[in-house]
């Protein structure tokens, strides 16, 4: 080891700074803050990804509640079934309903700005949370592996060559930023977290302190060399960001009202650090968040179905999602940020007697900000037809919710649509190519040849309306047997739409 | 070299401590000096032997002085549910004190311990009865060098277990998955094997759900209960027989419907699972994950754990766990010099190794349990901080880096490395206060008093020097060796602070020897020292083990 770099590793571990001493350093380097203020306007435009595990696997089916089949929905689950008075109403959508603690999201369902993605799981489901939670979070295929996370590999190839050389005059803030303890597989890039775990961005200064380093060193061999590195590695990172952080938590402000800490609600404050550093001006590229607790074996309701642990929790959810929401509006951040849950997978359609939910399969997953273009991916699971096992055998009473949209689809969307990467790079972090889900776009497009009433034949996984811009693609073959409906309709050479009778096409131009 | 055979050769000090760090939360230097010499078999013999010493430690008080029972145990009390977090958090601090004391019978019963409550995770968040806590470690402290078979048996009706996992539940008419599940994926086959295949059906979590029916707990936080714990009712048990799939050779867990029914399935049950050829290979792996290396190549499952599990399950051992760990504790690649040092600390390593490393007094808990609670809760606090939390660990699986990929690094982030690095501050600047006028810390003056040969004699004895010093404050501190590059900057730059030479150290000494009371003399020494001190604990070298 050379000895400046054995210096520079911990010396600044001994002697932290004062707490200001982050000015010095802010306005010697033109840091975010200075450079972002210079310009107009104050804050870059760059686009942020939050996503908040929901960790458990959460209960799809009390979450967003298929109202178009609540007699079958109450059959499988009478004894934790929400009333159908108490399910709160979506604006423009009878047929589905949200869980009554879901005010704060039901307003933003309403505003536009939440989309629903229904029945997500992948093929060949896993019912053990560690082996589904890796499956959701390396972006893998059930019988394969990966040892790094989708937004991991984005990060890694976006910001080459990390950690080695960052901070730099480029990227001067961590790629990405956990609220939390342990860092999460979903940022794992090929050799570490490509994200900066913290609990609070002001503890995590006084804690660190400022330093300023390069690394290069030599090390035992083998494994003890490489955990040696490791642990340096995060010394110089920690103290290379520290100030970076601090500085971006003292510019920014939240603006909205948050629960406040008699709610204990975790996820808002995590959520509410989130929003201070975006607004301050933090160029991370992804924030994850998380909230525990949705493994709900049993006593998920309490002595009326609308209270209990999964209530509270998706109070927790929406209260923390619809404060933090209102926070990036008053801020004038909203447009550059997109939020999304996921959790370990869905839980059984059919309840246990312990009024509780055993592990299952399709779940809804919830997008939120105002670049989406879609709120609706996918129909309700239908409870009378798209069932597993979709014919039981006798004394056999435990269904499950059939998977409508593959989670990759959405990732694909994000990372392509969201973040504008092309195809081709989608295709290598996520090891293949996804159908869209046309969540950031009003066109929908089939993703295969079929019957033009069948769902899953469009990229939306639903019907096109007299909304939907239209695409029959190259090499499908559509067949109408009703009359069909599309705002404007575009055939690609090699597709066909093809009337099984004399029915109309309806577009509105 | 076999990787599995014995290794032979008398351990030096580096061995010993390296043989102590992993089979203990951590030893003192005199532990490392009374293992010295020892072959590698009569020092686990030792550790194995001395297990008994504690096996029955009087149990935990009440050590709140402000209560008028403080210092009374409350185990055979009524049941106070007011009183339920406070009991089980004295239980927690109970356990801690046990894996810091040195009673001069060093043991590897609480390291193993520790394994296994991680092993068979329960969660006091969801059991909220101190008493079934207590049993349940009681459980596992008693079994963790027993018969894996017998344990795998008790642990499934084990109350606090049952209702961890909803065993309690599980009936008939209901049948409840949950345990099922986790018995096969987490506690004796593991989810897949090496190819990835799975391990076990999801009809295979249906039927063992239903050979596990009809078991139940009794008096969980009933107020005044003085009596509780588990039983089996015929009438919610599913008297049929249980078909098992291919994976387990298409076993038929014969179904029956007298009293001792749940006993016996349970029983066939756990025969099947051990029989599974993955069962042995899966707990073996985590056992050489714990103790050796977290990274298991080609060539370590091959060479290490297929022997270990053939021996773990041969009709000679017979499940018997002590001689597995033995096996592996005394086994050449176990002292290989690639697995030394080649693991992250977790925070118990961590904080009761650094308690025990510096000697710190554990207070009797009988009759200074003040001193005692302060003591075990400056340290349980500290592992909460940094991600680890006993008999509450947040899933099922346990402590997140002995399974998620990355392993022990998962320990360390951003904030866990500074939080680290301010708890070892602790013992560098003495600021926790465990008694009236006694504060948890390293005792660097009476460390030094002791290497300075005839202290008081300072025109005819020689000071000693900067390099000794350092010698001393790296003696067994690291489990790899400082570079004479790293000696020099450690010396010049953090003892001498880059501005005096080496020798205006020994004429501060000297200076020191002559007035001992003299606070400002000590003080330049404390100055020099608490801050050399403060930098090796810091280091990435102090964070491996």
């Amino acid at each position: 080891m050379k000895r400046r770099d054995f210096l520079t590793s911990a010396s600044a571990l001994i002697a932290p700074m004062v707490l200001d001493g982050f000015r010095i350093k802010s306005f010697a380097q033109e840091s975010a803050l200075v450079r972002s203020l210079a310009k107009a306007g104050g804050l870059n435009t760059d686009r942020i990804l939050v996503l908040i595990y929901l960790a458990g696997g959460n209960d799809g089916l009390n979450t967003v509640i298929p109202l178009e089949f609540y007699s079958e929905y109450y059959g499988l689950r009478s004894n934790i079934a929400i009333p159908e008075s108490s399910v709160l109403k979506l604006s423009g959508n009878p047929q589905t309903g949200l869980h009554p603690s879901m005010v704060g999201m039901r307003a933003l369902y309403d505003e536009g700005k939440l989309a629903i993605v229904n029945s997500v799981s992948y093929p060949n489901p896993d019912q053990s949370h560690y082996r589904s939670t890796d499956i959701w979070m390396t972006g893998v295929d059930s019988n394969k592996y990966a040892t790094s996370g989708w937004a991991g590999r984005y990060l890694g190839d976006r910001f080459a060559g990390y950690p080695t050389g960052y901070p730099n005059a480029e990227m001067e803030d961590p790629l990405a930023i956990q609220i939390g303890q342990i860092s999460t597989t979903t940022l794992l890039g090929g050799a570490q977290s490509m994200g900066v775990t913290i609990q609070d961005p002001n503890a995590f200064y006084q804690l660190i302190g400022e330093g300023n380093a390069a690394f290069d060193s030599q090390v035992p061999c083998c494994d003890a060399g490489e955990l040696l590195s490791y642990v340096r590695q995060k010394q110089l990172l920690a103290t290379g960001y520290a100030s970076e952080i601090k500085i971006a938590a003292d510019a920014g402000r939240n603006l909205a009202t948050y629960p406040d800490a008699s709610q204990k609600n975790e996820l808002a404050d995590q959520l509410k650090i989130v929003a201070r550093l975006i607004h301050g001006g933090l160029k991370s590229k992804v924030y994850y968040v998380e909230l525990g607790g949705f493994d709900t074996h049993a006593a998920q309701v309490g002595t009326t179905t609308t209270e209990g642990v999964h209530a509270q929790l998706l109070k927790k959810l929406s209260d923390a999602i619809s404060a933090f929401q209102n926070d990036l509006k008053l801020q004038g951040t909203e447009d550059k940020v997109l939020g999304m849950t996921f959790s370990d997978f869905g839980r059984r359609a059919t309840s246990n007697a312990s009024k509780g939910t055993d592990h299952g399969i399709g779940a809804p997953m919830f997008v939120f900000g105002t670049g989406i273009k879609r709120q609706l991916v996918g129909t309700n699971p239908n409870l009378v037809s798209g069932l597993l096992p979709v014919t039981p055998t006798p004394g056999v009473s435990n269904r499950d919710i059939k998977m409508q949209i593959d989670f990759r689809r959405v990732y694909s969307d994000v990372l392509r649509d969201w973040f504008g990467i092309n195809e081709a790079k989608g295709q290598a972090i996520l090891y293949q190519n996804f159908n869209t889900t046309s969540l950031f776009s009003d066109t929908v497009v089939s993703i295969a040849s079929g019957v033009w009433h069948d769902p899953s034949i469009w990229s939306s996984g639903r019907v096109p309306t007299l909304k939907d811009f239209v695409k029959i693609r190259n090499g499908h073959v559509i067949e109408a047997g009703l009359n069909v409906f599309a705002k404007e309709l575009k055939v690609e050479p090699g597709g066909e739409l093809k009337f099984l009778g004399d029915f109309t096409l309806n577009v509105t131009g | 070299m076999a990787y599995l055979d014995t290794y032979t050769t008398p351990l030096m000090a580096s061995a010993a401590a390296h043989l102590l760090r992993r089979a203990t939360f951590g030893p003192t230097q005199q532990e490392i000096n009374d293992f010295t010499g020892k072959t590698a078999a009569q020092a686990v013999d030792l550790l194995i032997s001395n297990a008994s010493y504690r096996a029955t430690p009087p149990p935990p008080i009440e050590m709140d002085p402000a209560m008028s029972d403080a210092g009374q145990p409350f185990l055979g009390q009524p049941f106070r549910d007011s009183r339920s977090y406070s009991y089980f958090n004295y239980t927690k601090l109970w356990w801690i004190g046990l894996m810091c004391e040195q009673n001069g019978r060093l043991s590897l019963l609480e390291k193993l311990a520790s394994f296994w409550q991680n092993h068979f995770v329960v969660n006091y968040m969801s059991i909220e009865d101190y008493r079934f806590v207590y049993q349940y470690l009681q459980l596992i402290r008693s079994n963790a060098l027993g018969n894996f078979r017998d344990f795998v048996c008790a642990m499934s009706v084990d109350p606090a277990m049952l209702v961890f996992l909803n065993g309690n539940e599980n009936s008939k008419e209901h049948p409840n998955e949950n345990y099922a599940r986790e018995l096969q994926e987490l506690f004796t086959v593991g989810q897949k094997d090496a190819n990835g295949a799975n391990n076990y059906t999801e009809q295979d979590v249906k039927a063992a759900a239903q050979v596990l029916t009809g078991w139940q707990t009794q008096n969980r936080r009933v107020e005044g209960s003085t009596t509780f714990g588990a039983s089996f009712s015929t009438s919610r048990h599913d008297t049929s027989s249980k078909t098992f799939s291919v994976k387990y050779n298409n076993t038929v867990v014969q179904g029956r419907s007298d009293e001792t029914a749940g006993e016996q399935e349970l029983r066939d049950l756990v025969k099947m699972l051990l029989a599974h050829p993955e069962c042995p290979r899966f707990i073996c792996r985590k056992l050489y994950r714990w103790y050796v290396n977290t990274n298991i190549t080609p060539e370590i499952e091959q060479e290490v754990i297929t022997p270990l599990a053939s021996f773990f399950c041969s009709a000679a051992n017979d499940f018997a766990i002590a001689p597995v760990v033995k096996k592996l504790l005394t086994s050449n690649i176990f002292f290989d010099s690639k697995n030394v040092g080649a693991i992250i600390k977790s925070p118990a390593e961590l904080m009761i190794g650094s308690v025990r490393f510096f000697d710190q007094p554990v207070p009797d808990m009988s009759t200074k349990y003040d001193a005692f609670r302060k003591f075990t809760t400056f340290l349980s606090n500290s592992m909460n901080m940094l991600q680890l939390n006993l008999l509450s660990q947040p899933s099922v699986f346990g402590s997140l880096p002995y399974y998620q990929t990355g392993y022990s690094r998962n320990w360390i982030n951003e904030t866990t490395i500074g939080v680290r690095g301010s708890r070892m501050d602790c013992f560098v600047n003495p600021s926790i206060e465990i008694e009236t006028g006694s504060k948890l810390g390293i005792d660097i003056l009476g460390r030094l008093r002791r290497l300075q040969p005839n202290f008081t004699d300072v025109s005819g004895t020689p000071a000693i020097t900067c390099e000794q010093v350092l010698a001393d404050f790296l003696k067994n501190l690291f489990p790899i060796e400082v570079s004479v590059a790293q000696r020099d900057f450690l010396i010049d730059s953090i003892m001498m602070m880059k501005s005096s030479p080496r020798s205006t150290w020994t004429r501060e000494w000297d200076a020191y020897r002559l007035a001992p009371n003299d606070t400002s003399k000590q003080n330049t020494i404390l100055w020099r020292c608490r801050a050399l001190y403060k930098y090796l604990l810091r280091m990435a070298e102090y964070q491996l083990f």
